[in-house]
């Protein structure tokens, strides 16, 4: 499937509240909402059928594959060429669910790891929907679940099932994911991490550049409280830690400015080493649309369509 | 100001609560989770100052209610005296009871008693009375309580001093019991009489060995008001073990002696000899294995070499005192024994030849048989004065006037006439006696014979003769037949007391006393042609006892404890006896007493009666050799009240807290510092509410 051909607007304003949304139990219904929703909304753009395409002809030189000679062409004009197709398979997305206590903080009635199991639900069904692979790996300090990605009946089912499961783990090593993925996934394919990105970004660089120098696509998209950018709290008490457990006494007032600058300074950070991997990085609150997920990954792989495409026609 | 139970004061600790709980609401009340702290920095708890004014009233009143309640326990009173001196003590009557028994001779336990003693003196004021005694088996006062009326002695502790000095201890056993009981009913009768403010305090100062005698306690009811205080004394080295000889099984002393060795039971060492020695020189030492605690007796044979050895000796311990053992020497008695008769000394038919075996092995007496020269004096100058005269052959009227004043001088004479004729001149001796002369009646034909024979039917065991033969296994004498007796009667009325007769009723033995001394005579003979006396097994007893009433028995090396009166065998002279004690000194008692009291140190006593000396020995009580430890619970047990010691400080401590608690009761100062804390607590409460209704409006 090409992505690119999609070309969704973002600018409409019938995103469901998430909210409303989160009142649904069942995660592949919540999916299926978004995604019909969003479907409905993309119907207006033209739609082309996927096929293998073929690209260009090449002279045969000793040593090439012999079952890609076209032979009729060599009936007709008794010359050796091999036919070039462009490798257009079915889309292999890996879905990293970042699933750590970290995202267990809400504000809201819902938390990070339900916004998160939603998008993640969400993108599931859709590329589903249209015949793509998708694969899972939930995460927290060690890796919790491992789906490889596949396009077969019951895989979405068996894959709604595993991201149900309940917040585990101390702490978040963003490291371990992106390894197995590596290590798994031969073909490439668009690799989504969905987390809150709370952990230190440094080593982070090399294993986005270790996927990226194997040709996979990575999105980032980071799952955010509003409070966790706001820092809207009131009354000085006990910080506690969700992940290590650790207790501090913050006066909100006075530790506000600082939180703010720092959280900038991580998110910068962030950005800066994403951008240099050529590696999208969005912000998602949870209060914001679900739909603007799928938005971005289509933006995403858009994007670095038409930059493939540039790049080839250079 | 003072306080009565300052413990109370560790209350105050919970001071800390209020400030705690004041300190713990600036603590944040709330918990906020969040994602992550990576962001966060600690901020310092800012406190404004009004927050903090308003809760310092609240803490002062709770921080002053609980200091309150605190003190109110702590029991606070106002002082009105001056601190005591020595002077306002009431004074005590104590009484320094010093154990002077044989056990206090160890090592350097006497003078550590003495050092206590002082201590004591030195810790007494000018208004106590205080009392030295002395105890071992005995309790002697030495220094007595002030007499009622009689002028008070100045200095009186520097006088006790004095007499403690010249105390000295003695060889007498510890009877603790004793005498606590008799100070302590003493004491208490005279608290009692006088109705005097002095408090009774007995110190027993003493080593307090296991051997101490303490049942006289069991049935005294002890006062109440009369505390003991028990100061022990114990010498570094603690190994002791003593010997004692033990009575002989048998008859013959010159068998092994039996020597029981007891080690005390906190000896350290286990390893002793003993030997029997003389004062002079010693013998050879045996050796001999005792753990502590234990006993062991062996046999210590006296060996021929060491028949004058009078004391058995312990070595290896680390006490003396009790190593000695004394033992009466047996000693040989020579005497002389006169025969008067005509058979020859080895004529079996006669009767000399029996009675020179008879007193030939006696290992006690050495006995000389002579016969009679009858034209010499009985005693000739050198010669070894005699004892006993045996006559069987007619009397001359020279021989019968000297044999007469032999006996009258103490001496024995035994008549065992031989014939008619002898029978007709030994009779005459007996005034009362009448020889019937023709001595055939019983067989027809003068003298009696074969089947015909007569038997001792009637014999008085009172007499010293057959007191030996008492007992019944003994008296059995009808295994000796007499064929030929000599028939006498008696006029009455008669001086002559007979003593054995035969069983057809004729006397067989006679006795009469003349003067100091007796006359026997047997109307039949030993020999085997009248009797078979000579040839029974009563025959060599008899003639022991015989001997025994003309030589004075043989000692019975009688031993008693130092302390025990020892009862002297008097044969009923009138002359006093004299008591050589062992250092020599001579005590004389008065007439008609035969008891001997003044055992006072171990040794040999010798008793000299007129030209008789006996010996007894005198030894350590063995109780007092057991050196271990006394369990001083015992005494407890026994209902003894026992006082802790106080020096004069404590004592007057005691009194300041007496008085302390005294003005306390009556001042009771803490039931005003409740009602102060109580109102303090409705005016927190009563604020806590109106600061809460501030808030909440």
């Amino acid at each position: 499937m090409k992505l690119e051909a999609l070309t969704p607007a973002r600018t409409r304003a019938s995103y469901i509240d998430p909210a409303a949304l989160m009142r649904i139990k069942n995660l592949e219904l919540r999916a299926k909402l978004v995604v019909d929703g969003f479907l409905s909304g993309l119907h207006r753009s033209p739609y082309h059928g996927f096929s293998v395409e073929f690209t260009e002809y090449r002279q045969y030189s000793p040593g090439d594959d012999l079952r890609f000679l076209d032979w009729r062409l060599f009936a007709r004009s008794d010359r050796f060429y091999l036919k070039r197709f462009e490798d257009e398979t079915n889309l292999r997305c890996y879905l990293l669910v970042d699933l750590s206590r970290s995202m267990g903080f809400h504000s809201l009635s819902y938390d990070k790891a339900e916004y998160a199991k939603t998008v993640a639900a969400t993108i599931a069904y859709f590329l589903t929907l249209q015949r793509d692979a998708v694969g899972l790996i939930t995460f927290d300090q060690a890796i919790r679940e491992y789906l490889p990605a596949r396009y077969r009946t019951g895989h979405l089912h068996r894959l709604m099932i595993c991201l149900e499961h309940e917040l585990a783990g101390t702490a978040t090593d963003l490291s371990l994911p992106l390894e197995q993925v590596a290590r798994t996934a031969r073909k490439r394919g668009v690799v989504v991490l969905l987390s809150d990105m709370l952990a230190p970004v440094e080593m982070l660089e090399t294993k986005l550049g270790y996927l990226r120098s194997q040709g996979h696509e990575v999105v980032v998209i980071r799952i955010l409280d509003p409070t966790e950018v706001s820092f809207q709290f009131q009354d000085e008490s006990m910080f506690f830690d969700l992940e290590s457990g650790r207790e501090l006494y913050v006066d909100p007032q006075a530790a506000r400015s600082g939180y703010q600058e720092r959280f900038a300074e991580h998110a910068k950070a962030l950005a800066r080493v994403c951008r240099g991997l050529g590696v999208d990085v969005y912000d998602l609150t949870t209060d914001g649309p679900i739909d603007l997920a799928l938005f971005d990954l289509l933006n995403s792989r858009m994007r670095r369509g038409r930059q493939v495409a540039r790049r080839r026609r250079v | 100001m003072g306080i009565l139970v300052p413990l109370y004061l560790a209350g105050l600790t919970a001071l800390s609560l209020p400030l705690i709980l004041h300190l713990v609401r600036r603590t944040p009340r709330g918990r906020q989770e969040f994602s992550s702290l990576m962001f966060l920095s600690p901020t310092p708890p800012r406190l404004t100052r009004r927050s903090r004014l308003d809760q310092i009233l609240l803490l002062l009143l709770r921080l002053a209610a609980l200091a309150l309640v605190t003190l109110a326990f702590c029991r606070p009173f106002l002082r009105e005296a001056a601190s005591l001196s020595f002077a306002d003590l009431t004074g005590k009557r104590l009484a320094i009871l010093i154990d002077t028994s044989a056990s206090m001779k160890r090592g350097d336990v006497w003078q550590q008693a003495i050092k206590v003693a002082e201590k004591q003196l030195d810790d007494l004021n000018p208004q106590d009375d205080v009392a030295l005694f002395a105890f071992s088996d005995r309790l002697r006062t030495i220094i007595d309580f002030q007499k009622e009326g009689a002028a008070p002695i100045s200095d009186k502790p520097q006088v006790v001093r004095n007499r403690l000095k010249d105390l000295q201890p003695e060889w007498g056993s510890t009877d603790l019991g004793t005498a606590l009981v008799a100070v302590a009913s003493e004491l208490d009768t005279a608290s009692d009489i006088r109705q005097s403010p002095l408090e009774p305090q007995i110190v027993v100062i003493s080593d307090f060995q296991s051997g101490s005698r303490i049942e006289a306690l069991q049935s005294f009811e002890w006062p109440e008001r009369v505390p003991v205080v028990t100061l022990a004394v114990a010498p570094t080295n603690t190994t002791n073990a003593h010997a004692q000889v033990l009575p002989a099984e048998e008859v013959n002393e010159l068998a092994d002696v039996r020597v029981r060795v007891v080690n005390s039971a906190d000896s350290r060492g286990d390893q002793f000899t003993v030997e029997w020695a003389e004062p002079k020189s010693s013998g050879v030492p045996t050796d001999v294995y005792v753990p502590p605690g234990q006993t062991r007796i062996i046999r210590l044979p006296r060996g021929t070499d060491n028949l004058q050895a009078d004391r058995v000796l312990l070595r290896g311990d680390d006490h003396d005192f009790d190593n000695t053992f004394f033992v009466v020497p047996p000693r040989k008695l020579a005497a002389t024994l006169l025969y008067a008769g005509r058979d020859a000394a080895e004529d079996p038919e006669g009767l000399q030849l029996y009675l020179r075996l008879a007193v030939a092995n006696d290992p006690l007496r050495q006995i000389e048989v002579r016969p009679l020269d009858v034209t010499k004096p009985l005693t000739a100058p050198g010669d070894v004065e005699p004892k006993i005269v045996v006559v069987s052959q007619p009397v001359t009227e020279q021989l019968r006037t000297a044999l007469t004043k032999f006996v009258e001088q103490g001496g024995l004479l035994l008549l065992v006439p031989d014939g008619d004729e002898a029978a007709t001149s030994v009779f005459s001796f007996f005034d009362d006696v009448e020889y019937a002369r023709s001595v055939a009646e019983t067989a027809g034909a003068g003298e009696s014979r074969s089947e015909k024979f007569l038997l001792l039917g009637e014999i008085d065991f009172t007499h010293p003769l057959f007191t030996p033969f008492a007992g019944p296994r003994y008296s059995d004498f009808t295994k000796i037949h007499f064929w030929k007796h000599l028939i006498v009667t008696l006029k009455l009325p008669t001086t002559t007391r007979v003593v054995a007769r035969f069983d057809n009723g004729d006397p067989a033995l006679l006795e009469r006393s003349i003067d100091k001394g007796r006359v026997l005579a047997l109307t039949s003979g030993w020999q085997p042609a009248d009797s078979q006396l000579a040839l029974s097994s009563k025959f060599v007893p008899l003639v022991g006892a015989l001997l025994d009433l003309a030589c004075g028995g043989t000692e019975v090396s009688e031993s008693v404890s130092v302390g025990q009166p020892v009862t002297l065998q008097s044969s009923g002279q009138p002359e006093p006896f004299v008591v050589q004690t062992p250092d020599g000194r001579e005590v004389r008692l008065a007439a008609e007493v035969s008891t001997f009291s003044e055992t006072d140190q171990p040794g040999i006593y010798r008793a000299k009666l007129g030209s008789t000396e006996t010996r007894f020995t005198v030894n350590l009580s063995a109780a007092e050799s057991l050196t271990a430890p006394l369990d001083l619970e015992q005494l407890e047990q026994r209902g003894v009240y026992m006082g802790t010691e106080q020096t004069r400080a404590q004592r007057i401590d005691r009194v300041r807290q007496q008085r302390d608690t005294e003005l306390e009761s009556r001042q009771k100062v803490w039931r005003w510092l409740i009602v102060v804390a109580l109102g303090l607590l409705v005016l927190e409460t009563w604020w806590a509410g109106r600061a809460e209704r501030k808030i909440t409006l």
